[in-house]
């Protein structure tokens, strides 16, 4: 492992239903990259992201290289909310962002926090609005705000690009791009034409493996003072 | 009004009915967020079942708390292990749970009805404020204060898991222990709950609040205190239908619930349209 790897994923086995969805993947993910996940529908991709977000159980090895914040963030492809919830987009926020119980009230200082995010996706005044009534496209940028807040040290983001209008993929692109460097950012997307503008390293999923290119797969043993190892589920050491 | 404080089981009828509305608003639009109202329907039925066994154990009539929470409480764990467990939609098992609860209390009532009389039993099934004794209202206030700490701890965890697992999970949060705590803390409010309210009816309490809320609510906050209100003024108001016309205070709220429900629905209609 290479002291610019931040994941290290190796003999990783998924198995969501009976048959092996992955079986003996390998991925490194280097620290301060855009690395993107290309491939089929059915090959894997939104499930290795959730492996590696510690929702689902596995076969292998997932470990995290943390040198700074040590924080994951996620942008999920799907967030359907009960149409009917009465939850403000402050309110969603909010929820991460103080330890009193947003149902008494947001404090000023959350409030404001709230504002300076919103303005950074370009959401400037929808504080009130709830998320219900919020367009796809809006409703990714929440997310994306709530994901950016405390800054992540690896960013996870599955099918950012999907439902938006050209306006808001630029804006997407634009922001992602500018986030290399301050982060590392692992994403899953179906846009072959955003991952040529903004990727700098892509895996290609097939339907039952993996086959990786434009990447180096440099193996060095671990460190185990600034690693994380994902326990709470089944790993094997080699 | 007046009379009604003239007495002492009217009394304590109403303070139980004070303490139940921000007990069971508040944790309503927490069940409805967490789509868990048919969990509560079929602990509402686990309760008669628990009764049962609780009385066919020897424990008094007037509380028969062991048997209640004791199976209620196994029901819970059971239900909510199972659901983290199958790939089965979560009401689909909760319908076997609850088809396997009612199935057992209805063999075991006609055991309990050999040894007693079956009005007296009716009063678990559709509540009774006569039945409320100072020990209840104690252990109404201790669930109320229990709740209160909960919301206070763990409110902001509860809704963002409400909303998406996967983003609670990633921000830290323990989805299975707020799945079993939330369930164990809903199964003493139930419980807590069925004297004045009775088994077939909690449920009501426990989802019609959120659901008249949500009507009019515009927020988070306002979601809350519409739930507790529509809770206190339906019970308070079914406490004096029940009184003034001798009906069931169960079924007197539940009415009143509804009433509300409909009011609501109108004003938020109203509300969209103009």
């Amino acid at each position: 492992m290479s002291k610019d790897t931040l994941l290290e994923i190796s003999g990783l086995t998924l198995r969501p239903a009976r048959e092996a969805l992955l079986t003996d993947f390998s991925l490194t993910v280097e620290r301060g990259t855009l690395h993107a996940i290309v491939g089929p529908n059915g090959a894997g991709k939104t499930t290795l992201l959730s492996a590696v977000l510690g929702l689902i159980p596995f076969d292998g090895r997932i470990v995290a290289h943390w040198t700074g914040r040590g924080r994951m963030a996620y942008v999920p492809q799907q967030f359907q909310i009960d149409r009917t919830l009465p939850v403000t987009v402050t309110d969603f926020l909010a929820l991460s962002r103080q330890h009193f119980p947003v149902c008494l009230g947001v404090t000023s200082a959350t409030r404001t926090r709230i504002s300076l995010l919103l303005e950074r996706v370009g959401l400037g005044g929808i504080e009130t609005r709830t998320l219900s009534v919020l367009s796809g496209g809006e409703l990714r940028r929440v997310l994306l705000a709530n994901a950016l807040d405390p800054l992540p040290e690896l960013l996870i983001l599955d099918e950012p690009g999907g439902g938006l209008d050209a306006d808001a993929a630029r804006w997407l692109d634009e922001t992602l791009v500018s986030l290399k460097g301050q982060m590392t950012v692992l994403m899953v997307s179906h846009d072959s034409e955003q991952v040529r503008r903004i990727a700098d390293r892509v895996t290609h999923l097939r339907a039952t493996d993996a086959h990786r290119f434009g990447g180096q797969a440099r193996e060095h043993p671990t460190n185990p003072t600034n690693q994380t190892n994902f326990t709470n589920r089944r790993t094997h050491e080699p | 009004m007046s009379d009604l404080f003239d007495y002492p089981f009217l009394v304590r009828g109403f303070i139980s009915v004070i303490l139940l509305a921000p007990l069971l608003g508040g944790i309503s639009h927490l069940v409805v967020a967490r789509r868990m109202a048919f969990f509560s329907a079929a602990l509402g039925q686990a309760a008669i079942t628990g009764v049962c066994v609780g009385l066919l154990l020897g424990e008094p009539l007037n509380a028969p708390y062991g048997g209640m929470f004791g199976f209620c409480l196994l029901s819970t764990l059971a239900m909510v292990y199972a659901k983290r467990r199958s790939k089965l939609p979560p009401d689909t098992l909760i319908g076997v749970f609850l088809a396997l609860t009612l199935g057992l209390g209805l063999c075991l009532l006609v055991a309990v009805t050999r040894q007693f009389n079956v009005h007296q039993v009716e009063a678990i099934l559709f509540g009774s404020l006569l039945t409320v004794t100072d020990a209840d209202l104690v252990l109404l206030v201790i669930a109320a204060i229990g709740l209160v700490v909960l919301l206070f701890r763990h409110y902001n965890d509860l809704l963002l898991d409400s909303l998406s697992t996967p983003l609670a999970t990633v921000r830290g949060i323990n989805s299975a222990y707020l799945e079993y705590g939330f369930a164990i803390v809903l199964t003493i409010a139930i419980l807590v709950s069925l004297k004045v309210i009775g088994a077939l009816l909690v449920e009501a309490l426990i989802v019609v609040p959120a659901a008249a809320a949500r009507n009019v609510a515009t927020g988070t906050r306002s979601y809350l205190l519409w739930s507790v209100l529509v809770a206190f003024v339906a019970g308070a108001g079914g406490l004096l239908i029940s009184t003034r016309l001798l009906v069931p205070t169960g079924g007197a709220v539940v009415l009143a619930l509804s009433l509300i429900f409909f009011l609501t629905l109108a004003i938020g209609s109203l509300r969209r349209s103009a």
